[in-house]
């Protein structure tokens, strides 16, 4: 039986459940967690607003299957807030895999969180993602990564050179 | 040490820095408002 999390934690076990469900009911083929949370895992805990889930749609429009995804969410009590679904009052976006998060989706880490069953992308793709979006706040956590994370450098050049990213000067 | 004490927290067990990532975000939804409350206070003297 899973464990039931307090209510003053981030309610994470919960998003894994729910995003197991998707695959469970064929509304996704794979999901992972991406973003801060991934990076977290990786490196010392830092304050963030959001979790992000990226998936891979069964429907291969443009609306990637999100109706009946925002639909199932609904249906166990989550609700919808501009751009994000709320669980518990924390801001949760499903986000549609394409290119080098798809890829991130597909090669991620499988780990157990409470008893849930969970993908998390791997630190290499973490970076990567944070240098093609390279942020102020992308270009922290690549830093980040390289002073606290294990990294395999080569798994990472190749993930750069796949996908013509470039890493920015730290 | 404070790189140290860095990498400790970086090793901690996923779900322990999930519960300090929790902290963290109460704090920082807690603290402006203290911070106001302060100021409140103090223009109320």
């Amino acid at each position: 039986m899973a464990v039931q999390e307090s209510a003053d934690n981030l309610p994470l076990a919960e998003i894994f459940r729910a995003a197991n469900d998707l695959v469970a009911a064929g509304l996704v083929r794979d999901w992972a967690l991406g973003g801060a949370l991934a990076a977290i895992y990786y490196v010392e805990p830092f304050s963030t607003y959001d979790a992000d889930i990226f998936f891979i749609p069964i429907d291969e429009s443009l609306a990637a299957g999100i109706p009946a995804i925002y639909g199932r969410l609904q249906a166990r009590g989550w609700q919808v807030e501009g751009e994000h679904l709320l669980v518990r009052g924390f801001p949760v976006q499903f986000l549609a895999a394409i290119g080098v998060t798809e890829e991130a989706v597909r090669e991620a880490e499988r780990i157990d969180y409470e008893g849930v069953s969970a993908k998390i992308f791997r630190a290499e793709h973490v970076i990567a993602i944070a240098a093609s979006v390279g942020r102020t706040k992308d270009k922290a956590r690549i830093e980040q990564l390289f002073q606290q994370a294990d990294l395999d450098k080569e798994y990472l050049q190749n993930i750069l050179h796949r996908h013509k990213l470039k890493l920015p000067i730290l | 040490m404070k790189e140290k004490m860095r990498l400790k927290l970086a090793r901690e067990p996923f779900a322990e820095k999930i519960r300090k990532v929790a902290q963290l975000i109460r704090l920082a939804k807690n603290f402006p408002r203290r911070q106001r409350e302060l100021r409140i206070s103090r223009s109320a003297r």
